[in-house]
């Protein structure tokens, strides 16, 4: 069926003034069939331009037209219906079928009469259990390079496991057979690969969780939240049982109310020390102000096609209907890096995203049951560039003494060699079995210097303290550049698990 | 939703001498539904009530006394359904007042009545069977009009310990309130967010009026700007706050600010004049709250309608466990799979599904089948193989934290009319698993009857049985009668009676059960 495109309305200011997001990526909103509530839970690409969405109401439906610039070629056609959630989706290049990630079962979908309707519902792998609580929820990945299918499994609640690998991610071989691969997951909002193939998982604030993070899913790690951890006894090559975390992570008063001078002793980087198969986040992904409720994770490897930001990572967030950006280096065997603000105002909480080779980022979800930002009960929407490069800081690595901060365009000298163009506040988050937590152990490092490169294209930030464990905010209001235009964002978070030795 | 509007009137006596309230009501098709899920007249009020069954199953409107558990009632009847049927499904329970004839499909009948002299909220409903739990609603007889007017709300953004200074934050979201009921779900925000409703409230005469307010977090009630009754601060909804206020007659500015910090998000809002009941002007009504009908049921239903194919719906079904696959075949007849066991949960007859608590909010819990007549015949979640010497054994119960052992579960394909096919292994023979539908399940004297098939390919072990029923039977004409509350019968070739089990001696080849209602 043919339906009509709303491209959002590109709000440029009145007066001709800084740029906005909107100048650089625009999001286009797709109307969606009125039978339904697109209520978009994952997205793969399928050949020929078409695209595989698969929706909380448990339906897959089959896109075409949603890459060409003419909006009202978009047509959607319903491949099946009736299956628990749909909150992954995967498109197999070998078989040429779809595989989705439901509430207990990943199912490959066979349409034997190619009627565009599934009729063979098949069973790949249901090994996890399921106790019918809401909060269970199996969000599931594309296939990796080795053709392996990656399912995060949601705790029982916030706190436990009451059926086996709730609270683990898993991987299913080609052959069905299933890897018990990383321990400590607490709520998983979405499960994407980097430009390597190494994946991730955005977890969600919550127990152990002062905020939403972006998490590196290395075989055998334990991911940070012990409630699943009982199910070592099943994974026998995960090797032995963590210890656990100690529960509270402050002394003081439970209330957090009274500040503990010196910090907090039982935070990450400490219990890193004790529990050897602890891994800490890569990217926190800071409470409020990145965003409440992370979810689908998108890589971009569209060579330049989605702008300046190739191989980069793109976290969504349902509550606030958004797209961070991350870049992520890795210091001493370990994922971390910098989350900034990239483009808000999508219609609906996001869950599902995907992008295609032509750099046009595909994204979908709904705000039932958590709220959204955007206002829709759901949609499904496309994020493309502009042409327009915006002025943005590119990369931000870890050094000893400080940080290198690379960007988009070449910046003015004057002001960014200027350290009034600068504040930075470092801050951690308890890690600890209470919900959620406030920015704590705040310290506020003395920038020293700020060297511009010659090229223009990076600034050399040292800066004292500079303090293991912390999220380290970087503003550069008053960095401009050659145009003598103010950043996009002008905010990063890096954190840094991890002190550079050079 | 149809709301009748009318003229505002000075003094009860006036009431009875108002126009009459015309209402067209029409049945919603495959839906299970009336289009119109509130009416509401004045004391004594001429109702006239055109009602049009468009749907394709016979439908009755039954108007009952406030308080009426109308789907019990209903349901009721399911205990002498004999008797029901001579009654045409009306049920005998004197808290019916008015009611339609059962309307086969496309038919009409007006029905003519005075609307009761005491105020209150009169259920109506659907008594045919299986229809009552989403086939009603309420006609509301009140001796005033429309209470809240052009009620607006304007959403802001915001961390709070108590309500802010509104006026002096920009709202991130503006919009209109179409029932003009005061509501907090506008746009399922969580945590953190502050609402402010806007309205004229109408009082019908000079007189004292009573305010009833609580909330979760803060909120308070401004009168022609003036505040009249506050509960602020983060508190769970405790306490119902009240206020006695005089108001000249005619339209007052109504406010209302609302915020909440985290928790349970909810707001009530009630008033009441010196000779009416306490009406209330919110969507929620708190625990306590004195007066009107049971609470309405928290969403409104989805029921899945099946026309010409089957449907599948996965999802927590009450009575199949974790895994379970509703399908609802053509011509009324229902069952719950389960992945779990790999074997028939339930049977049932009617409407399918409901799916409005699993898609809506969080889509938690387990929704029970939505039709009537629903059969267990061997139990939650217990495999139908099973290897026992002894075939009169107890059979294996489900344990929530394990899987059966020896079952492996491989999907199902769908045929042309996609009706599935269920397949497993069993102690490594694999086994396939089918349904169809005889007759019509939306007639209690439709002779309804699941008819199922099992193939077995492979080697079973010794002493191997397939259970297809447990409890008490009786032997009769060639079919087995379940004893239970609610008779039906079984009729399979090589089934004998074990002790409470009803079971096939399990063999490579084919099985068939037919299930029947036995009415």
């Amino acid at each position: 069926m043919k339906r009509i495109l709303f491209l959002s309305l590109l709000c440029s200011p009145l007066l001709a003034a800084d740029p906005v997001e909107a100048d650089f990526y625009k999001i286009t909103t797709f109307a969606t069939p009125k039978e339904t509530a697109m209520e978009v839970g994952s997205i793969d690409l399928m050949p020929d331009g078409k695209l595989a969405l698969g929706t909380r109401r448990g339906e897959i439906w089959i896109v075409s037209g949603a890459g060409s610039n003419d909006a009202a070629s978009v047509s959607y056609k319903l491949f099946a219906s009736g299956l628990h959630e749909v909150l992954g989706i995967a498109y197999n290049p070998k078989d040429k079928n779809l595989y989705a990630t439901t509430r207990y079962e990943i199912t490959r979908l066979k349409d034997t009469d190619n009627d565009g309707r599934a009729d063979v519902f098949e069973n790949v792998n249901d090994s996890w259990g399921v106790s019918g609580d809401y909060h269970e929820y199996a969000i599931g990945s594309r296939f990796d390079k080795a053709g392996d299918l990656w399912v995060t499994l949601c705790l029982t609640g916030s706190f436990s496991s009451a059926v086996p690998f709730r609270g683990w991610a898993l991987r299913i071989k080609p052959d069905g057979t299933m890897v018990p691969t990383c321990s400590g997951i607490r709520s998983p909002g979405g499960i994407g690969f980097d430009a390597d193939g190494a994946a991730y998982y955005s977890d969600n604030q919550g127990p152990w969780h002062g905020a939403c993070t972006l998490q590196h899913l290395v075989p055998g790690s334990f991911q940070g939240h012990p409630g699943g951890n009982m199910w070592y006894d099943l994974a026998p090559n995960m090797g032995p049982r963590p210890i656990d975390p100690v529960p509270e992570a402050f002394q003081g008063d439970q209330g957090r109310k009274d500040k503990r001078e010196g910090g907090d002793p039982d935070r990450m980087v400490t219990e890193r020390e004790r529990i050897k198969q602890l891994l800490p986040p890569a990217v926190y992904l800071v409470h409020g102000k990145i965003g409440n409720s992370a979810s689908a994770i998108i890589c971009d490897l569209s060579a330049g096609k989605f702008g300046p930001f190739s191989k980069q990572l793109f976290v969504a967030d349902q509550s606030h209907s958004n797209l961070s950006r991350v870049y992520l280096e890795t210091v001493n065997g370990i994922k971390q890096g910098v989350v900034i603000p990239f483009r808000s105002g999508f219609a609906s909480g996001i869950i599902g995203g995907r992008m295609d080779e032509e750099g046009r980022v595909f994204v979908g979800g709904s705000d039932r049951g958590w709220g959204a930002r955007g206002g829709k009960p759901f949609c499904f929407e496309k994020c493309e560039w502009t042409g327009k490069t915006p002025f943005e800081v590119h990369e931000m690595h870890a050094k000893p003494d400080g940080f290198e901060v690379t960007f988009t365009q070449p910046v003015d000298a004057a002001s960014a060699s200027d350290l009034k163009s600068y504040s930075m506040r470092e801050f951690t988050y308890a890690y600890r079995e209470q919900y959620g937590g406030e920015e704590i152990a705040e310290v506020l490092p003395k920038i020293t210097a700020a060297t511009v490169a010659a090229d223009g294209k990076s600034v050399r930030l040292t800066i004292s303290p500079i303090t293991k464990g912390h999220i380290h905010e970087l503003h550069l209001d008053g960095v401009r550049s050659a145009e003598k235009l103010p950043l996009l964002h002008k905010v990063g978070y890096y954190t840094l698990n991890e002190m550079p030795v050079k | 939703m149809t709301r009748l509007l009318f003229a505002f009137l000075l003094a009860a006596a006036a009431a009875r001498a108002a126009e009459p309230a015309v209402f067209t009501l029409k049945t919603m098709t495959a839906q299970m539904k009336y289009d119109t899920a509130e009416l509401l007249a004045q004391p004594g009020q001429a109702v006239k009530i055109t009602f049009e069954n468009g749907d394709d199953l016979p439908h009755n409107l039954v108007f009952c006394q406030p308080g009426t558990d109308t789907a019990a009632m209903a349901m009721k009847q399911m205990e002498k359904p004999e008797e029901a049927l001579k009654r045409n499904w009306l049920p005998d329970d004197p808290r019916v007042w008015v009611h339609s004839k059962m309307l086969n499909p496309h038919e009409k009948e007006v029905l003519s009545f005075s609307a009761p002299e005491k105020a209150g909220s009169y259920p109506y409903v659907c008594t045919f069977p299986g229809h009552a739990l989403t086939m009603r609603g309420v006609l509301k007889v009140a001796p005033v009009g429309d209470i809240l007017h052009d009620l607006k709300f304007a959403l802001y953004l915001g961390s709070w310990k108590q309500l802010p200074d509104f006026s002096k934050l920009k709202p991130h979201r503006e919009g209109k309130i179409e029932d003009n009921l005061i509501q907090v779900k506008l746009d399922d925000y969580k945590n953190e967010f502050g609402v402010v409703f806007t309205g004229t409230l109408i009082a019908p005469k000079k007189g004292s009026y009573r305010f009833f307010l609580s909330s979760d977090d803060g909120s308070r009630i401004l009168i022609d700007g003036k505040e009249i009754l506050a509960y602020d601060g983060i508190h769970p909804s405790g306490d119902i706050k009240e206020q006695g206020l005089m108001l000249e007659q005619g339209e007052h500015e109504f406010r209302l600010e609302y915020f909440q910090g985290g928790g349970e998000i909810e707001l009530y809002v009630a008033w009441k004049g010196a000779d009416t009941q306490i009406t209330p002007l919110s969507k929620w009504l708190h625990p306590q709250w004195q007066g009107g009908t049971k609470k309405q049921k928290e969403f409104d239903p989805i029921p899945l309608a099946v026309t010409e194919e089957a449907v599948v719906y996965r999802n927590f079904i009450q009575g199949a466990g974790n895994r379970g696959i509703g399908v609802g075949y053509p011509g009324g007849v229902n069952i719950a799979w389960s992945a779990e066991s790999m074997n028939l949960a339930l049977i049932w007859r009617g409407a399918f599904m409901d799916a409005a608590k699993h898609w809506n909010s969080r889509g938690g819990g387990h929704e029970k089948p939505l039709g009537y007549d629903v059969l267990q015949p061997t139990g939650e979640v217990t495999p139908a193989f099973f290897v026992s010497d002894k075939p009169e054994a107890e059979w294996p119960k489900w344990d929530k934290t394990k899987r059966y052992e020896g079952f492996h579960w491989l999907g199902y394909s769908l045929d042309a009319k996609r009706s599935p096919t269920f397949r497993y292994t069993w102690q490594g023979a694999e086994v396939e698993e089918s349904f169809a539908v005889e007759g019509d399940g939306n007639k209690p004297d439709g002779k309804a009857k699941l008819i199922r098939t099992v193939k077995v390919t492979g080697k079973l072990p010794d002493n191997a049985w397939y259970r297809i029923g447990s409890g008490l039977f009786e032997s009769k004409d060639g079919s087995f009668l379940g004893k239970g509350p609610l008779p039906y019968r079984i009729i399979a070739e090589g089934a004998q009676f074990a002790g409470r089990n009803l079971v096939i001696p399990a063999k490579a080849g084919k099985m068939t059960i037919t299930y029947q209602w036995a009415q």
